[in-house]
């Protein structure tokens, strides 16, 4: 755009449009002032500190179900735990470094305690089989502060849908209903009874309202036929695996429910990678991209005031501009001229094996 | 960062108006506006152009938003605070380009909306655009004093957002429910976001002149604009032949019907923003908002993709 020629009158006018020149003048002038006293941030005021993270003592790992165990966490010195609301999860970092979100369970109301149950995933990235094996009480974890990515509204009537472990998050959602008096009903669907944690607990908030299907006895759940015991306009809370997840999506439109709520996990995994290299800048070293990371978390190790936001190749927050090197798109976001001129979004576009990009930052 | 925001426990019956420390992510949308007629509220021309000025306007103002965030981001000393910056930005991209095509739409209905557009791009882009050529300080500081304006912005951004989403106005005029659900979509995302930009703010520079300079730099040149804008849908409108002409009077009465924001509410809103305790968490509901989310057809017809 031209930045040099101030915009023309508005209806036509032969003259250059007076608000906007007055616009502009002030647009030049202003900058120019700021720092001065009263129009800068005051040199006495200390800069902002980040807010720690937590470090807890586990205070109780017990198996609760087959293959489930059960964490409490405690503030070391018996303190208050920052508040948090049903749906919030937290970030464990283990002593091996690995670093796992899990869903609070617990009751919010008990300022004292955080509790977080983990399935075993025996072919998995190895946080849960640490969280199993060697974590004991006593041992001390570093925890990021909750988040809440899965917020309960307090429709007036709601079903939760809940898959194995993924009864996490809605247990006090489901506590929470009973307590705001609101019209509920939870199924939790899992292989066998006994990998069902949490169930005693779910009933004694009321029988009637909690419905337990397993594989074994039920067979396999049908997602139209779960959300046929919505109420009409009913809000759906759904958590558990992805094939779950995604029937639920489909069958909602010809179901009695009128939302859904899921969390959101950002980034998908990698599908068809193959590694490759990028160049931050011509005088950037080159790194590889390995074939399951995406191009943008390795540029963010070298630069990690990288602006990125959905990770899934929609909302384009992180493009940059390729220098050299032919890219591979996969995002749904970028035009055909856009991606002529080199555009690309690192977040899920990457390139074909050996080739190497050159980026501009 | 400490945050004075009210009780939030769920009572019986009453939800909790407020989540702390949600986790924002953009969620995609997908809008058809093939059928949507030019004056998509049946027979309310005035109204219509008058929420059509969104159109205008935000497009280039929430890519300007983008631009000072990610300007911002380096400044930014807590991961939280980061992280609900970078959902924003994520958010802000998606609501501009779903503008973008009801913009595109109305051009190919005949009403050109681009000698107006073409003077906004010169206020975001040259007006309020970064000036590299400053020194560090003073570079520093105009990052600063444009977040104050966009937390100004922010404001209205969600006074607007809690308006769509209690508006049965619109509904009961029949007005198109494509349009109704993009307001109401983007409303609910503003609604969800609000404290973001306000926090930001306060983050890099907690001092009381820095707010109210905001607002008493955005607030009214927005009204300005606005008001500009729909006197030009209104006189651009090729199937009114200029025979409209805006007044306070007929702005009155379309609020009146529940059509548009009533004038008081939003002056008494701007004044809240003065006040010392002001928090943004205090304006709208997020139970309301994450509700409608849940539900509106152009994220659940993305989101099934």
């Amino acid at each position: 755009m031209d930045l040099e020629t101030p915009p023309p009158d508005l209806y036509g006018r032969p003259r250059a449009d007076r608000m906007f020149a007055r616009l502009t003048a002030f647009g030049d002038w202003y900058p120019e002032v700021l720092g001065r006293p009263g129009l800068r941030r005051s040199p006495r005021r200390a800069e902002s500190r980040p807010v720690p993270p937590l470090h807890l003592v586990v205070t109780s790992h017990q198996v609760i179900a087959e293959d489930v165990v059960e964490l409490r966490l405690a503030d070391p010195s018996g303190g208050v735990l920052p508040e948090w609301q049903p749906g919030a999860r937290v970030v464990l970092t283990l002593p091996s470094g690995l670093e796992r979100h899990y869903s609070l369970c617990g009751d919010p109301a008990d300022r004292h305690v955080y509790r977080v149950a983990v399935r075993r995933i025996a072919d998995g990235g190895g946080g849960s089989v640490e969280i199993h094996d060697e974590l004991h009480v006593g041992m001390r974890l570093q925890v990021r502060r909750p988040r809440n990515g899965f917020a309960f509204c307090g429709e007036p009537q709601v079903l939760f849908l809940a898959g194995g472990i993924g009864v996490t998050p809605l247990l006090p959602m489901a506590r929470a209903a009973q307590h705001a008096r609101i019209d509920w009903k939870l199924i939790h669907v899992g292989r066998t009874a006994a990998a069902l944690p949490f169930t005693e607990e779910l009933k004694a908030l009321d029988p009637n309202r909690v419905e337990i299907r397993t594989d074994d006895v039920h067979g396999v759940p049908d997602a139209a036929e779960l959300l046929s015991h919505a109420a009409c306009n009913a809000a759906v809370y759904v958590c558990g695996p992805a094939p779950m997840l995604g029937a639920v999506q489909r069958a909602l439109d010809a179901s009695p429910a009128a939302s859904l709520h899921f969390e959101r996990f950002g980034a998908a995994p990698i599908v068809d990678g193959r590694p490759f290299a990028i160049r931050l800048g011509e005088d950037g070293g080159t790194v590889t991209v390995p074939a399951d990371r995406s191009a943008l978390d390795v540029a963010r190790d070298a630069r990690p005031d990288l602006a990125y936001s959905c990770k899934q190749g929609f909302c384009g927050t992180c493009v940059l501009k390729v220098a050299s090197g032919t890219p591979e798109h996969r995002d749904r976001r970028l035009t055909e001229e856009q991606r002529a001129a080199g555009l690309m979004l690192p977040c899920v576009s990457r390139a074909a094996e050996g080739e190497t990009l050159v980026l501009e930052v | 960062m400490p945050r004075t925001t009210p009780s939030r426990s769920l009572r019986p019956g009453r939800p909790a108006s407020v989540h702390d420390n949600l986790v924002l992510e953009p969620r995609d949308v997908h809008f058809d506006w093939s059928q949507l007629p030019l004056h998509w509220i049946p027979d309310e021309p005035m109204a219509t152009h008058t929420i059509n000025v969104l159109h205008l306007l935000l497009p280039e103002g929430e890519r300007w938003f983008v631009k000072v965030f990610k300007e911002a981001l380096p400044l930014i000393r807590d991961e939280q605070l980061r992280e609900e910056v970078l959902g924003f930005i994520g958010q802000e991209a998606i609501h501009a380009e779903a503008h973008q095509e009801v913009l595109d739409h109305l051009l190919a209905q005949g009403l050109d909306p681009r000698p107006y557009v073409r003077q906004i791009s010169w206020l975001f882009r040259r007006v309020l655009g970064d000036r590299p050529a400053l020194t560090a300080r003073k570079r520093r500081e105009n990052i600063i004093e444009r977040v104050a304006f966009i937390a100004a912005i922010e404001h209205f951004t969600a006074f607007l957002g809690n308006w769509a989403l209690n508006s049965p106005g619109l509904d009961r005029a029949k007005a198109d429910p494509t349009m109704v659900d993009l307001l109401r979509w983007h409303g609910a995302e503003e609604v969800e976001h609000r404290s973001v930009a306000y926090d930001l703010m306060r983050h890099l520079d907690p001092g009381y002149l820095r707010r109210i300079r905001g607002m008493v730099i955005s607030g009214p040149l927005l009204i300005h604009l606005w008001v500009r804008g729909a006197r030009y849908m209104l006189a651009a409108d090729p199937s009114l032949n200029g025979s409209l002409v805006p007044t306070w009077g007929e702005y009155h009465k379309a609020a009146k019907r529940g059509l548009l924001p009533e004038p008081a509410r939003f002056v008494r809103s701007a004044l809240r923003y003065f006040g010392p305790g002001y928090h943004p968490t205090n304006e709208g509901s997020s139970s309301q908002a994450l509700a409608y989310l849940a539900k509106s057809p152009a994220a659940r017809a993305a989101a099934a993709h």
